[in-house]
C-alpha cells in the first residue's frame, strides 16, 4: 500500500512537472507575444493549447544530426545530463500537507521528504551544468564551447551566492528539510520568510535573480547567447537531444520557482487560513510558483542581455558581498534573538 | 540490498578512478572523477552520511569538477600524441614510479586499518543514532579543531594565490622573449 | 573628433534594480493593449486600387480579350516573364494572340506591362498570393490570366485617371 502511494504521488507528480514544463514553452511565447502586441501560437487546439503537443511531435520526426568530429559518447550523454538532473530535484518539493481522498490517508503530498532536502536540490541543480558544458565540448564546434566555457564559469559564480542566500533561510528557520521550513513559516502570513524584516526581502531579491543566473535564462543566459554565440551549448543539437535541453530548462525553471516559493513565501502556507484542506494549499502553492514562473518570463522579455563582464562583476563584486552580509545579519538577528 | 549497492557504488569510483589515469583525454579524465566522487557519494549515503553526501555531490561534483573542466577546456586539447611530447617518467621510471606509487598507497592504507578489524558490511553502513555522527562532526570542525581547520583553509589560499603567481610569471617572461616580427617582415 | 557627453547616472538608475522595476511594469501594460497582428489567411490583407498585384488580362463585357498581340509588353517586361504568339482573326482588331503566357516565377510585378499596352488589355490584378506546388502550374497561359472587366474596373479607371494626369489620352 505504501509503495503504491509512494508510486502514485511520484508519477502524479513528474506528470505535473513535465506538464508544467510543456505548459511553460507555450507561456513562454504566448507572453512574449503579449507584450509585443502580437497574439502568439494559436492555431493549434483551443487558443494554442495543443501547440506543446505539436512541438513535442516534430521534435520527435526530426532527422537528429551529429556534427562531424563531435565526441559521440559525450554528445548524447549531455542531455541526459541536463534533464535527469532537473527533473530529480522535484522529488523533495512539498506541494501540500496531509492528503486525505476517500477517506484515505496518502500522507504528505510530496515524492519524499529529505532531512537534507535543500541541499539535494541545490546539489543536483549544480549537477545539471555538466549537461551544458559536455554538450558544448562535445558538439566540436567554437560557439558552442563557448557557450559551455561561459555556462560553467557563470554557474560556479552565481552557486555560491544562491547557496550562501538559502543558507540564510536555512539559519531562520532552522531546518534543511524543506517541509519543515514551511512549517517554520505556518499562522501568520508575517511569519513568511519574505516579511522577516531588510533579511527576507534582500535575501528574496538575490535569490530571485541568483536563480535566473543559475537556470541560465535572461538576462543571464550566455550560454545559448544567440547574437553572438548562435545558439551557445546547443547550437549543433537537434530533435529530440535539443528537446532535452530545453525540458531539462524549464523543470529547472519550475523547480527553482517553487524552492523561491517555500524559503521565502512559505510553501504551501495559505495566507489568513491556517487549517486549509490540501487541495486549497496546494492551489496557494502553484499560484505562488505561477507568479515566479511568469516573473522568468516577464523578465525574459523585458530586459536586455547582460554583458559578460558585467555579469561577472555583478555575481562576485555585488551579489557574493551582499550575499555574506545578509547572512551576518541573520546570524546577529538569531544571537540577539530577534528572529 | 545495501550491500549489493555498496559494492556497485565502490566498484564505479575504483573503476573511474583508474579511468582517471588511464584515459588519454583530459576532458574524459574529468568526466571520470566526477563518476567517482558520485560512487563515493552514493557510499556517504548508504554509509547514513546523508549531508556528506550532498555537500560532496555539491562541492565536489557541483563546483570544483565545473572548474576542472573549465580549466581543461581552456588548454589547446589538440591530438594527445603531441601533447604526450614530454612525460613525467620515461620507460622504465615510469613503472618503476607507478609501482612505487602504488606501494606507498598500500602502506598508508594498512597503516591506517591497523587494529579495526574487517567488520561485516552492515556494522558501519549503518551506525547507531543516524545523523548523530554529523553534529560529531560539526562539534569538532567548529569547535575542538576549529583553529586548524581554518588553518587549513588559509594554507590552501595560499597555495591558490602562489599558483597564481607562479603562472602569471611564466606569462609573462614568455611575452617578453624576443618576437622575430622585423625578420618576418623582412623575409616577406 | 566628437566628444560624447554621457549623462550622468541617479543613484535610482544606477543601482539598477528601480530601473528594471520600471521596465516590467512597461511590458506588463503593453500586455493589456489592443493586438495588432492580422490573421492573415482569414483577415485579408488591405486592398484598394492603387495595390498592384499581378497582370491579368481583361476580359470585356463582349468575352473578348482588346490584346493585338503587339508585343509592347513583351518588349517591356524588364524580366522577359511575357511569351506573345500573334495569329489572324475575323474580328475587327484583325490580331489576336493564339498564345499568351506570362511565367509568374519570373515576372517581378513591376507593372510595366499595364503601363506599355496601347490597348488597355493587361492591368495589374489586387491578387497577391501567388503558390503552387510545380513551377509548371505557375506559367500563366491565356486562360488563367483572363479577368472579367466587372473585377478589375477599378483599378482600370485609377490607371486611366493617373495616365490623364500625366498627360496622356487615355
Amino acid at each position: 500500500m505504501a509503495f503504491l502511494t509512494l508510486l502514485l504521488k511520484a508519477s502524479l507528480i513528474y506528470g505535473g512537472l513535465l506538464g508544467t514544463a510543456a505548459l511553460m514553452t507555450l507561456a513562454e511565447r504566448k507572453v512574449s507575444a503579449w507584450m509585443q502586441l502580437r497574439v502568439g501560437p494559436n492555431r493549434v487546439g483551443p487558443g494554442g493549447l495543443l501547440q506543446p503537443l505539436a512541438d513535442g511531435v516534430k521534435f520527435i520526426l526530426k532527422e537528429e544530426v551529429t556534427p562531424d568530429g563531435a565526441n559521440m559518447w559525450i554528445f548524447r550523454l549531455a542531455p541526459m545530463l541536463a534533464a535527469i538532473p532537473a527533473m530529480m530535484t522535484v522529488a523533495v518539493v512539498p506541494f501540500a500537507g496531509q492528503v486525505e481522498l476517500f477517506g484515505l490517508d496518502f500522507g504528505n503530498l510530496s515524492v519524499t521528504d529529505l532531512d537534507i532536502g535543500l541541499l539535494f536540490i541545490l546539489a543536483l541543480s549544480g549537477l545539471s551544468v555538466y549537461g551544458v558544458i559536455l554538450g558544448g565540448w562535445a558538439s566540436n564546434s567554437k560557439y558552442s564551447l563557448l557557450g559551455g566555457l561561459r555556462a560553467s564559469a557563470q554557474m560556479v559564480s552565481y552557486e555560491l551566492s544562491l547557496i550562501m542566500t538559502a543558507l540564510a533561510v536555512v539559519a531562520l528557520t532552522g531546518a534543511m528539510d524543506l517541509r519543515e521550513i514551511v512549517a517554520a513559516q505556518a499562522g501568520s502570513i508575517f511569519n513568511w520568510n519574505v516579511f522577516t524584516p531588510v533579511v527576507g526581502q534582500v535575501g528574496l531579491v538575490l535569490f530571485v535573480i541568483a536563480t535566473f543566473a543559475e537556470t541560465n535564462r535572461h538576462p543571464f543566459d550566455f550560454a545559448e547567447c544567440e547574437p553572438e554565440l548562435v545558439g551557445g551549448f546547443h547550437t549543433e543539437y537537434s530533435s529530440m537531444k535539443f528537446a532535452l535541453f530545453f525540458l531539462g530548462e524549464y523543470c529547472a525553471m519550475t523547480v527553482m520557482a517553487c524552492l523561491t516559493t517555500v524559503l521565502f513565501l512559505g510553501g504551501y502556507q495559505v495566507p489568513f487560513w491556517e487549517d486549509a484542506p490540501w487541495f486549497v494549499q496546494l492551489g496557494a502553492f502553484g499560484a505562488k510558483v505561477g507568479f515566479f514562473l511568469f516573473l522568468f518570463i516577464w523578465v525574459r522579455w523585458t530586459l536586455p542581455r547582460f554583458r559578460y563582464d558585467q555579469l561577472m562583476n555583478l555575481g562576485w563584486k555585488v551579489f557574493l558581498p551582499v550575499a555574506l552580509a545578509n547572512l551576518l545579519v541573520v546570524g546577529a538577528l538569531i544571537a540577539l534573538g530577534w528572529a | 540490498m545495501v550491500d549489493l549497492l555498496f559494492y556497485v557504488a565502490a566498484l564505479l569510483s575504483v573503476l573511474c578512478a583508474l579511468g582517471v589515469v588511464i584515459s588519454e583525454n583530459p576532458v574524459q579524465s574529468v568526466l571520470m572523477l566526477l563518476g567517482s566522487f558520485l560512487g563515493i557519494a552514493v557510499i556517504y549515503l548508504l554509509a547514513g552520511f546523508q549531508f556528506l553526501a550532498a555537500i560532496q555531490v555539491l562541492v565536489y561534483g557541483g563546483a570544483i569538477m565545473v572548474l576542472f573542466l573549465f580549466v581543461v577546456m581552456l588548454l589547446n586539447l589538440g591530438d594527445p600524441e603531441v601533447q604526450a611530447d614530454e612525460p613525467l617518467f620515461h620507460g622504465r621510471g615510469r613503472v618503476t614510479g607507478g609501482l612505487g606509487v602504488a606501494l606507498a598507497a598500500l602502506a598508508v592504507l594498512l597503516t591506517a586499518s591497523r587494529g579495526t578489524a574487517l567488520a561485516p558490511v552492515e556494522t558501519y553502513l549503518w551506525p547507531e543514532g543516524g545523523l548523530d555522527p554529523l553534529l560529531g562532526m560539526a562539534e569538532a570542525m567548529f569547535g575542538r579543531y576549529v583553529l586548524p581547520f581554518e588553518a587549513a583553509s588559509v594554507l590552501l589560499l595560499a597555495t591558490a594565490v602562489g599558483v597564481m603567481a607562479l603562472a602569471k610569471r611564466q606569462r609573462t617572461k614568455r611575452a617578453i622573449a624576443p618576437a622575430p616580427l622585423e625578420s618576418k617582415e623582412a623575409a616577406a | 573628433m566628437v566628444v560624447v557627453q554621457r549623462r550622468k547616472l541617479t543613484l535610482a538608475e544606477r543601482l539598477y534594480l528601480p530601473e528594471v522595476f520600471r521596465g516590467l511594469a512597461i511590458t506588463f501594460r503593453k500586455m493589456f493593449q489592443p493586438r495588432v497582428t492580422r490573421q492573415y489567411p482569414e483577415e485579408g490583407l488591405p486592398k484598394t486600387e492603387v495595390t498592384r498585384g499581378q497582370p491579368r488580362l481583361v476580359v470585356k463585357d463582349d468575352g473578348n480579350i482588346a490584346c493585338v498581340s503587339c508585343g509592347l509588353c513583351e518588349a517591356a517586361c524588364p524580366a522577359y516573364a511575357i511569351t506573345i504568339d500573334g495569329q489572324e482573326t475575323d474580328r475587327f482588331i484583325e490580331r489576336e494572340p493564339e498564345r499568351f503566357d506570362i511565367d509568374m516565377l519570373r515576372c517581378i510585378l513591376c507593372g510595366f506591362c499595364e503601363e506599355a499596352c496601347p490597348k488597355d488589355a493587361i492591368f495589374m490584378s489586387d491578387e497577391l498570393e501567388l503558390a503552387d506546388y510545380s513551377r509548371r502550374a505557375l506559367v500563366y497561359d491565356m486562360d488563367k490570366l483572363k479577368r472579367p472587366a466587372s473585377d478589375m474596373r477599378a483599378r482600370m479607371d485609377y490607371v486611366k485617371r493617373i495616365n490623364g494626369r500625366w498627360g496622356v489620352e487615355a
